[in-house]
C-alpha cells in the first residue's frame, strides 16, 4: 500500500481542540496549574495551521522519494501483519529520536525545529507550534531506510502520525508525574517539560518521541528535578510573537552569519556546528552554558 | 490546482478553530502574573540568562517591567514580551547611545530574533555609581 487510507493527525484534530478547551477550563477553575497568553496561543496555533501548506507543496516530492526507495526494498512487510506494526513502532520511534537529536545538536536542522521551542509557555497549544521548514531541511530522508527495509509508505506515514498524536498530550503542566513504570518506559509530560526547558542543566536532553528508553540508552536522559523548575523557551527567547519571526528567524540568522564568514571553516561551523557556534566562541552554545552553570553551582568547600 | 478542495475546507475549518481557541484563552485570563521587578528579581533573571557575568549595578525601569545591568563594558537588558522576560546584551556605549522619547528608550540589539527592546526610562543615559 502506498497511500495511507487515513491520517492519524487529521483524525485527531477535534481531540486537540477539545483537549485545549479542557486544559483552559481546568486552569480557569483553579484545578490545574497552567498559563495561556493570548498572543502566544495565537502564534502556536497559527504555526500548527500553517504547517499544512509546505506539507502540500513538498509532500508530493517526499512521497515520491519514499515510493522510489520502497520500490527498491530488500524485504516486504505485509501491511496487515501485527509483527510489522510492532516492528515499525520501535523502528520509527528510534528514527524519531535521531531526527530530534540532530534537530537540536546541528544548527542547519535546528533552524527548522527551533520554532517548536520558541514559546515561553508549556501548554497543549505549544504542541501545535510545528515547523514550516522541516521539508526543506530534508530530515524526512531519515525515514527512507524504513521504506528500504520494506515498510510501505502508507505504514510509515501512519506511524509518523501516531507518534505526532502521542506527543500532543505530553505538552502540559497539568499532569505532574505518571505512574513509575510509565515514566520509566514512555515519554511523559514530565520528561518533555525538561526537553522544552532552557535551564542550562536541562538543555539537549529527552529527545524521545513515544518511548523514553532511547534517551536512557544513548545517554541523553534527564529527569525533571523538583529543585529545578523548568523555565520554558529557547536560550535567547524571541523579542515578540511575529509568526514569520518564529518560522524563519534562525534561517535568517544563518544567512547573516554566512554573509560575514571569512573561511570555509567558518561556513561549516555556522551551518553544521551546534546552535550558537561562533568562530571566537563569543556566543553561547548548550555546552558553554552548561559549563558556566556548573561553575556557578560548584559546591564550595 | 495545488490545493484540493478538501484541503482548503479543512484549513478554513481549522482557522476558525484557531480563532475560537485563542478567544477562549484570552477570555480565561491565564497569563503569568508579572509583578513589578525589584532588584533581587531582576538579578535572578540576569543570572539565569548570563550565568558567568559579574553584575556591577542594576537599574529598574520606571514602570518596573524592565531592567538594565552593567557588567564591565556590557549592558545586560531585560524587557517584557507578553507575560515573559527577554534578555539581551550589547556594549554599554551602544546601549547608552539610545535616545529616550516620552520616557521610553528603544534599544536595538542587531539580532533577528529580537531586533529591539523597549524600556521605560525617563532619565537616559544611565549613570553608573548613582
Ligand atoms: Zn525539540
Ligand atoms: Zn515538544
Amino acid at each position: 500500500m502506498l497511500h495511507a487510507p487515513f491520517d492519524p493527525v487529521t483524525l485527531a484534530v477535534p481531540f486537540f481542540v477539545l483537549a485545549i478547551i479542557l486544559e483552559i477550563a481546568l486552569a480557569r477553575l483553579g484545578w490545574v496549574k497552567t498559563h495561556y497568553e493570548t498572543r502566544d496561543t495565537l502564534t502556536s496555533l497559527a504555526m500548527g495551521l500553517g504547517r499544512g501548506i509546505p506539507g502540500v507543496l513538498l509532500g508530493g516530492m517526499i512521497f515520491a522519494a519514499t515510493v522510489f526507495v520502497y520500490q527498491h526494498r530488500i524485504f516486504t512487510v505485509p501491511f496487515e501483519a501485527i509483527w510489522g506494526w510492532v516492528a515499525i513502532f520501535f523502528l520509527e520511534d528510534l528514527t524519531y529520536y535521531w531526527f530530534h537529536r540532530l534537530s537540536h545538536e546541528r544548527r542547519f536542522w535546528w533552524a527548522a525545529h527551533v520554532n517548536h521551542h520558541t514559546s515561553q509557555h508549556y501548554n497543549l497549544s505549544t504542541a501545535l507550534r510545528q515547523t514550516w521548514t522541516g521539508g526543506i531541511a530534508g530530515t524526512w530522508s531519515l525515514w527512507l531506510p524504513l521504506a528500504w527495509l520494506g515498510f510501505s509508505p502508507a505504514q510509515i506515514a501512519i506511524q509518523q502520525g501516531i507518534s505526532l498524536v502521542y506527543q500532543f498530550w505530553i505538552h502540559t503542566e497539568a499532569i505532574g508525574r505518571m505512574p513509575t513504570w510509565f515514566e520509566a518506559v514512555m515519554n511523559t509530560p514530565s520528561h518533555h517539560r525538561v526537553h522544552h526547558a532552557r535551564n542550562p542543566r536541562y538543555l539537549d536532553s529527552n529527545y524521545a518521541g513515544i518511548l523514553i528508553i532511547w534517551d536512557k540508552l544513548f545517554g541523553t536522559f534527564q529527569a525533571e528535578l523538583d529543585e529545578e523548575p523548568c523555565r520554558y523557551g529557547i536560550v535567547k527567547n524571541l523579542g515578540d510573537f511575529k509568526l514569520l519571526r518564529v518560522a524563519f528567524h534562525e534561517w535568517l540568522g544563518i544567512f547573516a552569519d554566512l554573509a560575514r564568514s571569512k573561511s570555509i571553516h567558518e561556513v561549516l561551523g555556522y551551518v553544521l556546528g551546534p546552535p550558537g557556534w561562533s568562530p571566537d566562541g563569543s556566543r553561547d552554545t548548550s555546552a558553554s552554558l552548561k559549563t558556566k552553570w556548573r561553575e556557578l553551582h560548584r559546591p564550595t568547600e | 490546482m495545488i490545493f484540493s478542495k478538501a484541503f482548503l475546507i479543512q484549513t478554513a475549518g481549522s482557522a476558525v478553530a484557531v480563532l475560537i481557541l485563542t478567544g477562549i484563552a484570552a477570555w480565561a485570563r491565564l497569563a503569568k502574573p508579572m509583578p513589578i521587578l525589584d532588584e533581587a528579581a531582576a538579578r535572578q533573571y540576569f543570572t539565569q540568562d548570563f550565568p558567568a557575568s559579574k553584575i556591577d549595578q542594576i537599574w529598574i525601569s520606571d514602570d518596573g517591567r524592565g531592567a538594565v545591568a552593567r557588567s564591565g563594558d556590557l549592558a545586560l537588558v531585560l524587557f517584557v514580551a507578553g507575560d515573559g522576560y527577554i534578555a539581551r546584551h550589547l556594549t554599554w556605549d551602544q546601549a547608552m547611545a539610545a535616545r529616550p522619547v516620552n520616557g521610553q528608550v528603544v534599544i536595538s540589539f542587531h539580532d533577528i530574533a529580537a531586533p529591539r527592546g523597549q524600556l521605560a526610562f525617563a532619565t537616559w543615559p544611565l549613570t553608573p555609581g548613582i
